[in-house]
C-alpha cells in the first residue's frame, strides 16, 4: 500500500474531527485547550475511552460480548481505595491493586465462562451482576469517598494520564502482537475450531484475554475514581452503561486498523472521541443533546461501514 | 444402563433439561409459598404483587422473543417503553382520552422498532449497536420530554382516569390475549417457522429466498406492539410518569428470556414461553430475597448464581465439548 494512501487512511478520521471542532468551537467564540484544565480533561477522556475500547475489543474481536467489564472496574476501584484509605498508601499503589485485582476479577469472569461453557453474553450478565451486588455488599451501599485524600486525588495530570495511555497501550500491543500468546489469540480469532484441532489451548488464551482486559477496566475504574474521588454504586447492570462510550472508538479503530496497527487505531479512536467531548464541554453542550450526536455519529459511521462498496460504487458512477 | 437407553432413545434427557426453566419456577412458588405461609404473610396480596411486577416485564420479553429467535438483541426496550408512556400521558393530558393514549403508546413504540429495524435490515448494520445507540438517543428524548412538558421533572396522569384498568384481571387479559396471538404467530404460521429457520441459519434461509429483511422488520414489529402494550400497563400502574419510568424493563427482559430458558443464539430451539416463565421467575426469586431482609447486594449476589445455575441446566444438552461458546 502506498505510504500516502496510507497516512491518509489513518489520519483522515482524527484530523476531520479536529478541524470540525476547532471550526464548531471557533465560530462559538470558544478555545478548545483555554487552560490547563480542559488539557488534563483531554487526557482523561483519552484514557478513559481507549482503555475502555480495548477491554472491549480483545473479547468483542473473538466474538464474546463481555457485559461484566463495566462492573470490574467498578468493583476493582472500590477494593483499591478502600484499601488505599485504610492503610494510607500511595496512589501508585492504589493504582497497581487495582490493575491487579481488575486482572484477577477478569479471570474469574473467564474462568466461569469455560467451566459453564454458556454462551459469553449470559455469563458477562451473571456475572456483572455478582460484580455490582459484591461491590455494594462491601460498602455498604455507601460508596467510597475519599474527596480530602489529597494523595489520591492528586493523580490527574496530563503526565500521568499520558503515563498510563503509553503504558497500556505498549503491553497490549506487545502481548497481542509479539508473543506465542497473541499469534494464538489471532488464529482463533479467524479460525476457532482448526486452531483448537492443530492444538493450540483455547481454554488458558482466552482466560488471559478475561484477564487483560480485567487489568484494563482496574485502570479504568482507577482513573474514574481519582477523578472525583468517589466511586458511586450501583445495581441493576447499571455498571454496563460504562461499555457504550466504547463502540464509535471500537468501530474507528477497526477502520484505522485496515492502515496501521489496530490497537493504535483505538487510540486514534480515543483521541476522536476525546476531542468530541472536550468540545461539548466547552460549548456547554446539554447532556440530551451530546447523547444524541454520540448516537447519530455511531449510526452514520457504521452505515458508511457496512455499505463503503456501495459508496465507493456510488462514487465511481458519479464520476 | 437400560434407562439411561431409553432416555437417550426418547430424547427425554434433552426434553427434561428443556423444561428445566419451568421446573425452576414451579421450585420458586414452592419456596415462596412456604416462605409466605411461615412468615404469616397475606399470601393474595402478595400474588397480586407479584403480577403487578412481572407482567410489564412478561408482555415485552414475550414480544421480544421474535427478535431473539432471528439470534439478535435488542437492548433499547426499556427506554422505547419509557418514551412511548411519556407521549402517552402527554396525549391523555391533552385530550382526556384514555383510548387515544393506548392507541399512542403502542404507535409511538412500533414506531421506534420500525426505526431499529430498518436501520438493521436496510443499511445492514449490527442489530445490537443499532438498539445500542436508539438507547441513547431515547434516554436523551425521555430528558428531553419531561422538560419540555412535565411539571418538574415527571409528567402525571391523573390517577383517577386509569384506576379502572389498574386492575388484577385487567392486566392478566392482555397478557394472556397478547400471549395467545404470539403463541399462534410464532407456533403456528409461517412466519414463526420462518423466523426459527432464519435465527438457526441464516446463510441456508437466504440460499433458500427467505426475506430476511422482511422477517426482521415483521419481529421488530411483534415486539414494538408488545412495548406499546407493556408501556400502557405501566401507566395504569403508577400513572406519575419520571425519567425512571420501566428504566430497569431494558435488562429485566433479557435476564428474563434467558432465565425461561431461550438460547441467545435464537433459531429452532426457540420458545415463545420463556418470557413469561422468566419473568415470573425472576419476580417470585426477587420477592423471596425481600422476605429474607437480604442485603441488596447479596441479594444480587444470589440472583446472579441462581441465574446460572438455571441456565446451565437448561442449556446443557446444547453444549459443544470441542470448542468454547461465542
Amino acid at each position: 500500500m502506498k505510504m500516502t494512501k496510507r497516512l491518509f487512511g489513518i489520519f483522515t478520521i482524527p484530523a476531520a474531527v479536529l478541524i470540525v471542532v476547532l471550526a464548531v468551537s471557533r465560530i462559538q467564540g470558544v478555545a478548545l485547550f483555554a487552560t490547563e484544565g480542559n488539557w488534563v480533561s483531554f487526557f482523561r477522556s483519552v484514557a478513559n475511552v481507549m482503555l475502555v475500547t480495548l477491554a472491549l475489543s480483545i473479547n468483542l474481536n473473538s466474538g464474546r460480548f463481555d457485559f461484566s467489564i463495566g462492573s470490574v472496574a467498578l468493583l476493582s476501584s472500590v477494593i483499591s481505595a478502600t484499601i488505599s484509605i485504610q492503610y494510607q498508601l500511595p496512589v501508585g499503589i492504589m493504582l497497581l491493586l487495582s490493575v491487579v485485582l481488575g486482572a484477577v476479577f477478569g479471570f474469574l469472569s473467564g474462568l466461569v465462562y469455560v467451566i459453564v461453557k454458556l454462551p459469553p453474553i449470559i455469563v458477562g450478565l451473571a456475572m456483572a451482576l455478582f460484580y455490582e451486588g459484591l461491590a455494594f455488599a462491601v460498602t455498604g451501599g455507601y460508596g467510597v469517598s475519599f474527596v480530602n485524600n489529597t494523595e489520591l486525588v492528586g493523580f490527574p495530570s496530563v503526565r500521568n494520564y499520558s503515563l498510563i495511555i503509553v503504558a497500556a497501550l505498549a503491553a497490549v500491543i506487545l502481548i497481542f502482537d509479539y508473543t506465542k500468546f497473541g499469534y494464538n489469540y489471532k488464529a482463533l480469532l479467524s479460525g476457532q475450531k482448526v486452531s483448537v484441532h492443530i492444538g493450540i489451548r483455547e481454554i488458558p488464551n482466552t482466560l488471559i484475554c478475561y484477564g487483560i482486559a480485567g487489568a484494563l477496566m482496574g485502570a479504568q475504574g482507577f482513573i474514574t475514581a481519582t477523578n472525583t474521588g468517589t466511586i458511586q454504586m450501583t445495581l441493576n447492570f447499571g455498571s454496563i452503561g460504562a461499555m457504550f462510550a466504547a463502540f464509535l472508538p471500537m468501530f474507528i479503530g477497526g477502520y484505522i486498523g485496515r492502515y496501521i496497527n489496530d490497537k493504535i487505531g483505538c487510540l486514534l479512536g480515543a483521541v476522536s472521541m476525546g476531542l468530541v467531548s472536550l468540545a461539548y464541554v466547552r460549548m456547554d453542550v446539554d447532556s440530551s443533546v451530546q447523547q444524541i450526536i454520540s448516537a447519530l455519529l455511531l449510526v452514520c459511521f457504521l452505515i458508511f461501514l457496512n455499505n463503503e462498496q456501495k459508496f465507493k460504487n456510488l462514487v465511481k458512477q458519479g464520476r | 444402563m437400560e434407562l439411561k437407553s431409553v432416555m437417550n432413545r426418547y430424547g427425554l434427557k434433552q426434553k427434561i433439561f428443556s423444561i428445566a426453566p419451568l421446573f425452576g419456577l414451579i421450585a420458586l412458588v414452592v419456596c415462596f409459598l412456604a416462605a409466605a405461609t411461615a412468615k404469616d404473610l397475606n399470601i393474595a396480596y402478595s400474588m397480586k404483587n407479584i403480577l403487578n411486577q412481572s407482567v410489564v416485564v412478561a408482555v415485552i420479553a414475550t414480544g421480544a422473543i421474535f427478535i431473539y429467535t432471528l439470534g439478535s438483541f435488542d437492548i433499547s426496550l426499556g427506554a422505547s417503553a419509557c418514551v412511548s408512556a411519556l407521549v402517552g400521558g402527554m396525549v391523555y393530558n391533552a385530550t382526556g382520552s384514555v383510548t387515544l393514549m393506548f392507541l399512542t403508546c403502542v404507535g409511538v413504540a412500533v414506531a421506534i422498532a420500525l426505526i431499529n429495524s430498518v436501520l438493521a435490515s436496510v443499511f445492514n448494520l449490527p442489530v445490537f449497536v443499532t438498539t445500542v445507540a436508539m438507547l441513547s438517543v431515547l434516554n436523551a428524548v425521555v430528558l428531553m420530554l419531561i422538560n419540555i412538558n412535565g411539571t418538574g421533572s415527571q409528567i402525571a396522569v391523573p390517577t383517577d382516569a386509569v384506576a379502572g384498568l389498574n386492575t388484577t384481571w385487567f392486566k392478566l387479559l392482555v397478557l394472556v390475549l397478547f400471549f395467545a396471538v404470539c403463541l399462534f404467530v410464532f407456533d403456528f404460521t409461517k412466519i414463526g417457522r420462518l423466523q426459527k429457520f432464519l435465527g438457526g441459519n441464516p446463510v441456508c434461509a437466504k440460499l433458500s429466498g427467505i426475506n430476511n429483511k422482511r422477517l426482521a422488520i415483521i419481529a421488530f414489529v411483534m415486539s414494538g406492539i408488545a412495548v406499546g402494550l407493556g408501556s400502557f400497563l405501566s401507566i395504569t400502574y403508577a400513572p406519575t410518569l419520571t425519567k425512571n419510568t420501566a428504566s430497569s424493563v431494558g435488562m429485566d427482559v433479557i435476564i428474563s428470556i434467558v432465565f425461561g430458558g431461550m438460547p441467545v443464539s435464537g433459531g429452532a430451539r426457540s420458545r415463545i414461553y420463556a418470557a413469561v416463565v422468566g419473568a415470573f421467575s425472576m419476580t417470585f426469586l426477587n420477592q423471596i430475597m425481600v422476605m429474607f431482609n437480604l442485603n441488596s447486594g447479596i441479594g444480587q449476589m444470589v440472583k446472579a448464581v441462581i441465574f446460572l445455575i438455571v441456565v446451565s441446566l437448561a442449556m446443557s444438552n446444547q453444549r459443544n465439548k470441542e470448542i468454547l461458546p461465542r
